[in-house]
């Protein structure tokens, strides 16, 4: 029986999200983005010149910056996505034509589907508008440019993920989305500001281990994971991990790859709270 | 296991909302080839309890099973049990035609199914409308043709009569009881004795969330019988009259009339003579079901 109902219920989802603008509704948003971000690199050199600004990794950085941008988009549309169905109480036949368990997975398969395709926006609008808006600007080696696709593609799939638990956790859709937006763009920040004020303080033998969390906060473990590549081509392997402190806003980041796990235990973390609480709410 | 019988069995269900009790300790069943009236003034309980069955609303104490499960174990509910209920929602600039789509897609029926529905209801001609435009009786036909796109062997229906006009009403009622005839089950719900009344083979009366009866509708004023209303110049004295006959069902009414139950006039009016108590009006009460329906649910009656 598992296999037909997860088939199911992945139609339905996928026809759900697709049957209402909202999914290509933000995905404007995010293209106009990829498209200004990258076509004015420039601010991107001239803030990195100290670390050699002229070259391929420029273009790097500014699609991975313009892909965490977009991860928040992603993130939008899954927290509106899940908490739309309670704002227009559609949750009940879904609920009555799925269980809940199997809708709420289904919902975090399709926003990361969707999370995914807002990357590869980014990812195509922005190479575009970047090879033709950076003077100097050349087609990045397959090698860094496939890496940053895959950790672009994780980074919005994941960050979607824990909006659809955000939007199942939080069932008001203004309170969904404006807890979203001010944890990324404010609270986030401040923390990791405390979190590294400490480091300044340090005697130079490395940051505290206080100030080393601000790289395992969601935010700034999708941006290790997002600049983990730029940075190397920009700064060189040697320099490449303070390139990332500079960019991330974090202090001795882990690599790359160990942020893309800690990014999805986070979504993993989102979404066993989502179905703990979600599998016994009353829906009255 | 899941016995695919179409039965509905409820036991002991309650439910509390905070210091609320809205359920008390409920059990009926609900059997196939028959329609289940569900009756009970608003806010007594019904909607909860529709959605305890459905697995909507977690029970504080006692069970709620469809074919001898729980709603969420059935393995692909929406073709065991199709609901229509109140307030349901609708995206607003989804049209119908895609809203069935989804729900088609989810119960696992095929495509197909979506157009032999949507005329069925007769909502083929705004299909392709977002529902934000549609009347709310084009919302209650909407809900019908969900609860029906996995061709269930249950129906629950909570107040569908809103909405509908009295030739949807009437049409509605003709479903369910075909419906019905074809050997599966219809629980439906109504704070209107009169407009299930006709189509019900049984009903679950409940008040303040407890079952004040169950049985055959005809049934409901079996137990009862008709009062006498007396007018008369001394009550107390006529009441202890009344007493000592062995008629213990003497209530005062708020004009100060007596109500006598299980007696008629000729017996009350003997008394009164006896005991010397002028009479000045007699009335015999035959029971109307809407009168003990309003009387057994708390309403004002007689």
């Amino acid at each position: 029986m598992i296999a037909p109902t997860a088939s199911r219920m992945l139609r339905a989802e996928l026809r759900r999200t697709t049957s209402v603008r909202m999914w290509w509704a933000l995905l404007i948003p995010v293209v106009l983005l990829a498209l200004s971000i990258n076509v004015f690199g420039g601010v991107f050199s001239s803030s990195l010149s100290g670390l050699g600004g002229e070259t391929p990794g420029v273009l790097l950085a500014s699609l991975a910056y313009s892909l965490s941008l977009g991860s928040v988009f992603a993130a939008v549309h899954g927290a509106v996505q899940a908490s739309g169905e309670f704002r227009h109480r559609t949750i009940t036949t879904t609920y009555l034509t799925g269980g809940r368990v199997p809708v709420l997975l289904a919902r975090c398969a399709v926003g990361a589907a969707v999370g995914a395709v807002y990357a590869l926006g980014t990812l195509a609008f922005g190479l575009v508008a970047g090879l033709f808006g950076q003077g100097s600007a050349t087609f990045p080696s397959p090698g860094p440019l496939f890496g940053l696709i895959g950790s672009g593609i994780a980074v919005c799939a994941l960050w979607a993920v824990l909006g659809v638990a955000v939007g199942t956790l939080v069932t008001n859709q203004a309170g969904a989305v404006v807890l979203l937006l001010v944890y990324v763009l404010a609270i986030e920040n401040v923390l990791s500001l405390i979190l590294r004020s400490g480091a300044d303080a340090g005697l130079g033998t490395g940051p505290p281990a206080i100030a080393r969390i601000t790289s395992y906060l969601p935010g700034n473990a999708a941006d290790v994971a997002l600049y983990d590549i730029p940075a190397v081509e920009l700064a060189g392997p040697r320099y490449g991990n303070q390139a990332v402190e500079s960019l991330a806003g974090v202090a001795s980041p882990p690599p790359g790859w160990a942020c893309l796990i800690v990014l999805a235990l986070w979504a993993g973390a989102g979404v066993a709270a989502a179905w703990v609480v979600g599998a016994r709410r009353d829906v009255t | 296991m899941q016995d695919h019988s179409g039965r509905i069995a409820v036991d002991g269900l309650s439910k509390r909302f905070g210091t609320v009790e809205a359920v008390r300790d409920l059990g009926f069943t609900v059997e196939p080839g028959l329609v289940t009236g569900f009756l009970g003034p608003n806010g007594s309980g019904k909607t909860t309890t529709l959605r305890m069955i459905l697995g909507l609303v977690v029970p504080t104490s006692g069970t709620a099973l469809v074919e001898g499960v729980p709603f969420e174990t059935l393995g692909s509910p929406g073709r065991v049990l199709g609901a229509v209920l109140e307030a349901q929602g609708f995206h607003p600039s989804r049209t119908a035609r895609r809203h069935l789509l989804v729900c088609a897609a989810a119960i696992g029926v095929p495509d197909r199914r979506v157009d032999e529905v949507l005329g069925l209801v007769g909502l083929a001609v705004d299909a392709d409308r977002g529902v934000g435009g549609y009347s709310l009786g084009m919302k209650q036909r909407l809900a019908l043709a969900t609860a029906l796109l996995g061709d269930p062997r249950i129906l629950v229906l909570d107040e569908p009569g809103n909405g509908l006009d009295p030739a949807g009403i009437a049409w509605l009622r003709d479903f369910l009881r075909g419906f019905a005839r074809s050997g599966r089950s219809v629980l439906v719900s109504s704070h209107q004795l009169a407009e299930i009344g006709q189509s019900a083979d049984r009903v679950v009366v409940i008040h303040r969330g407890a079952c004040v009866y169950q049985g055959e509708l005809a049934g409901l004023g079996g137990g009862r019988r008709g009062r006498v209303l007396v007018r008369c110049a001394e009550p107390v004295t006529l009441a202890q009259a009344l007493v000592a006959k062995g008629l213990m069902e003497v209530d005062t009414l708020p004009d100060g009339r007596l109500a006598v139950g299980g007696a008629d006039a000729v017996l009350v009016g003997d008394t009164a003579l006896a005991a010397g108590v002028a009479v000045y009006g007699l009335v015999e009460e035959q029971v109307d079901l809407e009168q003990l329906f309003l009387q057994l649910t708390g309403g004002v009656a007689g």
